[in-house]
C-alpha cells in the first residue's frame, strides 16, 4: 500500500480531515443489513471485448470496504448498506450467492454471459472474502464467458486471478481508480492509492492469460468546477487506456449518496451532480481512444444524480447508453436542448470558489 | 499591507472605493475576466463576445484552482487582479477540511487577491478578498448576514471583498449594502441562458413576457427575435444598471432609503437588512454621526436604523435637561427645523419661553428643543397620515418614557393632536403621572393654543443666556457623553446668535462652534486642548512625528480610539503636533488601514 504523500496535506492533514469527517458522517446511520442476502442484484447488458453481453450483477455484502470503515471516500456510500461489524462468514457469503442465481433463474431465460460481483469494497481483499468462498465463486461461475470482481489496486494478484481463468473466464478486475490525476483522487476523493499503484496491477493482471483491468472513474468529485471536472475526466480517460493491460474504462458521473460528505455538502449548496452534457462531452472527446469507454449514469435526471434541465435528461441518457453499446460519438449529433448554453457557461464561469453556478 | 485598494466614501457597511490598477476601477463594481475584454476583432459587442464584454471592467485574472493541478507560482502585473491560487471552499465544506487545506499565500508585489471562506477568512495581506461558498449564503438571509459580518470583521478594512457567482440585478444592493465591494455577471448571465429575465425587482420567465421592460441596448428589438443570448445580455446590463444606482446613493449617503424600498421585492433580500439592523455593533461603527443627506422615513423599517436608534439612545441616556420649567410635549412638523414651521411658531408665542418645548415624532422619537439642529433631527422626512403603526406607537413611547425616566419636570404638558393621545397615555400609566393636555380638536386653534398659554401663566421665562448655554451644553452631551456639557463648558460666555452659537471660556478664547448643517460642535485647539485635559471621554488619534495639514493619511496613524465614528471630533497627537479635526473614517479603520485619508484637519499645533 502506497503512503500519503509527504506535503504539507501534506503530512496525511487532508487525508486525517477527510477521514475525520467522514466517520463522522457515517456515524449517523444506524441501519443493519441481513448478511445472507446480497445489498442488490440485477441483470443488464454490457460491452465488454468480446462485444454485448448479458450481465447479471451482483452487490456483494462483504461488511464491506476497510477504507470506508477509517472514514474512505467522499463521495462512496456503499458503506452504510453493509453489514454491521465488518466479517461475513464463508457460509453466508454462499447463501447470499444461492440468492443471486435464483434471482437470475427468475428473471432470465438464459445464464448470463458475464458475472459482475462488487463489494464495495475488494472482493480480492480475503479479510472480506475468504480464498475459500472465492474459489467456490469461482467453481460456481466457470460455465459463464466472463467474470468481472472488484478490488482495490493492492489486492491485484496473478495467482487469485489464475483461479478465474483456470475455470475458463475472462476475467477483469475492476478498479476504481475514480481518475488519474493523483491529486484529485488523494485530496478531492481521499483514495489512499496513486495511478502508480494501478499502472501495478495492470500488469498484474495482463501477466495472465485472459486476466486484465476495467478502469471506474468518477466524474465531478467534490471540491472541482464542472470544467475542471471534464478535463480531469478527458486526461485520465486517456491515461488509463495507454496502460498495457486496461481495456475497458467506465466513466460514471458521481452522485449524492446517503452518509457521506458529497451530501452534507449537497445539502449546503456546495455540491451539483455533473451535467449529462458534460458526460457526453468526455465520451465525444475521447471516442478516438483505442479502448471502450462507456458511462452508466446512475439516478439521472434527478436532483441528486447527473441531470441537465429535466427537460432533456432522457434524451441524453439515451444517447449516452446509445453510445456505450455503439462506441459511435455521433449519437451525440442526434440530441440537443436550449440547456446546452447553460452548460456551456457553466463551464467556462464555475471555479472552486464560485460553484455551482447553476442548480 | 494595500497598496491597490482605497476607500473614498462610507454609507454605513457599503463603501465607495477605487481598485488601483492602471485603469483604475470604482467600486463596488462588475468585474469579469481579463479575457473577456471583448471579442476577437476587438469591438466588444460583436456576436462572439462574452454578453458582459464592453460592460463589466475585465480585470481578474485566475490562474486556476489548487484542487485539479499543482498551481504554478502565479504571476500577475498592475493591470488586473491576481486571485492566488487556492482551493475554494464550497458551501457546506467541513471546518476540518477547511483547515487541513487551507491555503498558504505568498506575499506578492502586484495586486492580488486570495479565496477565504466564511470560517477560515483571516488577513492574508493581498488588496482583494474572494469570498468562497457563496452559493449557500445566497438566499439565506442569516447565513449570509452571519458570513459578511465574520469576513469583514476578519480582513482588514481597506481591502476589497469580491463575492462571486451570486449577483443578479435585484440582489446586488443588498450584498453591497452588507459590505460586498466586487461582484461578477456569472450568474446573470447563467440566468440569461436559462430564459430568465432579471431586473432590480426580481424576475421573469422570458416566455412570459409579452413586451420587454427595459430600454438596454440588448432589449431594443423586436420582442419575437429576442432570444436567451440576449437575455443574457440584458441581465448584465440590468446588473451595471443597478450598480450605478447603488454607487450614486453611497456617494449621495442614501443607500438605506433605496434598500428599505428595492429589497422588499425579494424576501432574503429584506430579511437580510432586517437581520443586519439586529447586527447593531457592525453597523454602527460604519454608520456616519452625521450626514447632509436627508432620511426617507416611509417605511416601518426606518425606526430601526442606525442613526434613528442611536439618537434615541443618546438623548435617552446622554443629553440632560437643564431647565427648570414644565416640559410642553408638541408634535413634529414637516418643515425642518421646526422652529422655523409656522406651526411652532404658534406654539412658541404660546409657550414664550416659559417651557422647555420637546417635539414627539415618528421615526424619530423626542427632540429636545437644544437638539432640533442636531443630526439626524432635521434631516428626515417622514409620512404623515394620522395613523400611526403599533410599531410606532411602541417607539416613541418607549422612548418618551425612558427620556422621563432621566430627566425631571415639575409638570408635563402635553399638547399633541388625537393621534398622539395613545402615545401620551401609556407613559402616563406606565411611569403613573399624569400629562395636562391641552389641545381642543388641533394643536393650532385659538382655543388649544389659548389652553396652552394659560396653561403657563404663573410659569417664569428663562432668559437667553440659559437657552444659550444649555442648547450648547446638550449638544455636548449629546456629541461627546453624559455629563460632557458640564465638563467642557463650566464656565462658558457665547457670542453669535442661534444656529451659529460660538462658545467661549471665561476668558473670551474661543472653544468651539455649532456647525449649522449638523447641529454639532466643532472645535478650536483651545477647546480641544480642554476636551483632552476634562472628564468628557476623548477620542485620540495618536499620530507619526509629522505636522498635519489638511488631511491625515490612515499610514501616519499609530493607533485611534475604536469609538470613533466618521463624522466624529477627533484630536490627534504625535510628537511633533497637536491638531483637531473630523474622522473620516472609523477608528478601527484608521488603525488597520495602509491607505486612504483618515480624517481632515482644523487646527494644527505644531510642538517643539
Amino acid at each position: 500500500m502506497s503512503q500519503p504523500s509527504p506535503e504539507v496535506y501534506e503530512e496525511g492533514k487532508g487525508m486525517d480531515a477527510h477521514n475525520k469527517v467522514m466517520r463522522e458522517v457515517r456515524s449517523r446511520n444506524d441501519a443493519s443489513y441481513d448478511p445472507r442476502e446480497p445489498t442488490r442484484v440485477w441483470l443488464d447488458e454490457d460491452n465488454t471485448p468480446d462485444w454485448f453481453v448479458t450481465s447479471l450483477t451482483i452487490i456483494l455484502n462483504t461488511g464491506g470496504c476497510r477504507w470506508a470503515r477509517a472514514g474512505g471516500c467522499t463521495m462512496c456510500g456503499y458503506v452504510a448498506e453493509s453489514v454491521d461489524g465488518g466479517s461475513v462468514a464463508h457460509e453466508d457469503l454462499m447463501a447470499q450467492i444461492d440468492a443471486c442465481l435464483d434471482h437470475e433463474a427468475e428473471n432470465a431465460d438464459d445464464p448470463a454471459q458475464q458475472i459482475k460481483i462488487y463489494t464495495s469494497g475488494s472482493f480480492l481483499d480475503e479479510r472480506e472474502v475468504p480464498a475459500e468462498t472465492r474459489q467456490a465463486i469461482a467453481e460456481t461461475f466457470g460455465d459463464r464467458d466472463r467474470i468481472v470482481v472488484e478490488s482495490l489496486p493492492d489486492f491485484v494478484d496473478r495467482e487469485k486471478i489464475r483461479e478465474f481463468t483456470e475455470q475458463g473466464l475472462q476475467t477483469d478486475v475492476a478498479i476504481g481508480l475514480e481518475t488519474a490525476t493523483d491529486r484529485v483522487r488523494r485530496d478531492c476523493v481521499n483514495k489512499y492509492f496513486d495511478f502508480a499503484d494501478f499502472e501495478a496491477a495492470c500488469a498484474e493482471a495482463s501477466a495472465v492469460d485472459g486476466g486484465a483491468i476495467k478502469a471506474y472513474l468518477l466524474m465531478k468529485p467534490p471540491f472541482l468546477s464542472e470544467g475542471e471536472a471534464v478535463e480531469d475526466m478527458k486526461r485520465s480517460v486517456r491515461r488509463c487506456l495507454d496502460v498495457e493491460g486496461c481495456h475497458t474504462v467506465s466513466m460514471n458521473p458521481c452522485n449524492v449518496q446517503n452518509y457521506t460528505m458529497v451530501e452534507d455538502l449537497y445539502h449546503d449548496g456546495g455540491y451539483r451532480p455533473p451535467w449529462l452534457w458534460s458526460v457526453a462531452e468526455v465520451l465525444e472527446d475521447t471516442a478516438d481512444v483505442d479502448g471502450i469507454v462507456v458511462s452508466d449514469p446512475v439516478g439521472h435526471g434527478s436532483d441528486r444524480g447527473p441531470h441537465n434541465c429535466g427537460d432533456c435528461d432522457d434524451r441524453v441518457q439515451r444517447a449516452i447508453k446509445d453510445f456505450d453499446e455503439r462506441q459511435d460519438p455521433s449519437v451525440f449529433d442526434q440530441v440537443s436542448c436550449e440547456c446546452e448554453r447553460t452548460w456551456e457557461a457553466v463551464v467556462e464561469r464555475e471555479r472552486s470558489y464560485s460553484l455551482p453556478l447553476a442548480r | 499591507m494595500t497598496d491597490y485598494f482605497e476607500v473614498h466614501e462610507r454609507d454605513g457597511a457599503a463603501r465607495l472605493a477605487e481598485l488601483r490598477l492602471d485603469s483604475p476601477v470604482t467600486t463596488p463594481a462588475l468585474v469579469t475576466d481579463a479575457d473577456r475584454a471583448d471579442d476577437a476583432d476587438g469591438a466588444g459587442q460583436g456576436p462572439d463576445a462574452a454578453p458582459e464584454a464592453g460592460v463589466a471592467h475585465p480585470v481578474l485574472s485566475d490562474p486556476g484552482s489548487g484542487w485539479a493541478t499543482e498551481p504554478d507560482a502565479p504571476e500577475g502585473d498592475d493591470s488586473r487582479l491576481t486571485i492566488l491560487p487556492a482551493r475554494g471552499f464550497p458551501a457546506g465544506t467541513p471546518d476540518e477540511v477547511q483547515d487541513a487545506f487551507e491555503p498558504e499565500y505568498p506575499d506578492v508585489d502586484f495586486p492580488s487577491a486570495a479565496v477565504v471562506s466564511a470560517t477560515t477568512a483571516t488577513d492574508h495581506g493581498t488588496d482583494a478578498y474572494v469570498l468562497s461558498g457563496a452559493h449557500g449564503l445566497a438566499g439565506h438571509a442569516r447565513a449570509f448576514v452571519d458570513a459578511m459580518i465574520g469576513v469583514r470583521e476578519a480582513i482588514p478594512p481597506d481591502t476589497a471583498l469580491y463575492l462571486p457567482g451570486v449577483a443578479t440585478p435585484a440582489n446586488v444592493a443588498t450584498l453591497v449594502y452588507a459590505g460586498v465591494d466586487l461582484v461578477d455577471a456569472d450568474r446573470a448571465v447563467v440566468r440569461g441562458t436559462q430564459g430568465r429575465y432579471l431586473t432590480v425587482d426580481g424576475h421573469q420567465f422570458l416566455e412570459d413576457l409579452d413586451e420587454l421592460p427595459c430600454a438596454c441596448p440588448a432589449c431594443q428589438q423586436p420582442r419575437e427575435e429576442f432570444d436567451r443570448e440576449d437575455c443574457a445580455r440584458h441581465n448584465v446590463n440590468a446588473l451595471a444598471a443597478a450598480l450605478k444606482t447603488v454607487r450614486r446613493r453611497i456617494r449621495d449617503g442614501r443607500l438605506r432609503d433605496y434598500i428599505e424600498g428595492q429589497a422588499r421585492h425579494e424576501q432574503w433580500l429584506t430579511a437580510t437588512f432586517r437581520r443586519l439592523d439586529q447586527q447593531y455593533a457592525y453597523l454602527e461603527e460604519r454608520t456616519p454621526i452625521l450626514r447632509q443627506a436627508e432620511i426617507t422615513a416611509a417605511t416601518e423599517d426606518t425606526i430601526r436604523r442606525v442613526e434613528i436608534q442611536r439618537f434615541a439612545e443618546r438623548v435617552t441616556s446622554r443629553y440632560r435637561n437643564r431647565f427648570d420649567n414644565p416640559l410642553v410635549l408638541v408634535p413634529c412638523s414637516a418643515r425642518k427645523p421646526y422652529t422655523d414651521s409656522q406651526s411652532h411658531g404658534q406654539y412658541h408665542d404660546a409657550v414664550q419661553w416659559r417651557a422647555h418645548k420637546v417635539s414627539m415624532t415618528s421615526p424619530i422619537g423626542v427632540v429636545p428643543q437644544e437638539l432640533e439642529l442636531t443630526y439626524p433631527a432635521q434631516h428626515y422626512d417622514s409620512v404623515v397620515t394620522g395613523r400611526w403603526s403599533a410599531n410606532e406607537i411602541e417607539f416613541v413611547a418607549n422612548v418618551l418614557e425612558r427620556y422621563l425616566e432621566r430627566t425631571d419636570y415639575p409638570r408635563v404638558i402635553a399638547h399633541v393632536p388625537e393621534d398622539y393621545r395613545p402615545i401620551c397615555e401609556r407613559v402616563e400609566e406606565s411611569l403613573g403621572t399624569e400629562f395636562t393636555y391641552t389641545v381642543e380638536d388641533h394643536p393650532t386653534t385659538t382655543d388649544s393654543l389659548g389652553n396652552l398659554a394659560s396653561e403657563l401663566s404663573g410659569e417664569l421665562k428663562y432668559g437667553k443666556r440659559e437657552r444659550q448655554h444649555n442648547t450648547v451644553r446638550a449638544i455636548a452631551d449629546y456629541q461627546f457623553g453624559d455629563g460632557a456639557g458640564d465638563a467642557l463648558f463650566d464656565d462658558l460666555t457665547i457670542r453669535g446668535s442661534q444656529p451659529g452659537l460660538q462658545a467661549h471660556d471665561g476668558d473670551g478664547n474661543q472653544l468651539a462652534v455649532v456647525v449649522r448643517p449638523y447641529g454639532t460642535l466643532a472645535f478650536t485647539l483651545a477647546g480641544a486642548r480642554r476636551w483632552v485635559e476634562s472628564d468628557a471621554p476623548t477620542k485620540r488619534v495618536e499620530i507619526d512625528d509629522f505636522v498635519p495639514h489638511g488631511s491625515v493619511l490612515a499610514p501616519g496613524i499609530v493607533d485611534a480610539d475604536e469609538s470613533i465614528r466618521v463624522g466624529d471630533e477627533v484630536v490627534f497627537e504625535g510628537p511633533s503636533a497637536f491638531a483637531v479635526g473630523r474622522a473620516e473614517m472609523t477608528g478601527p479603520e484608521m488603525a488597520r488601514s495602509s491607505r486612504g485619508i483618515a480624517a481632515h484637519i482644523r487646527h494644527v499645533d505644531e510642538r517643539d
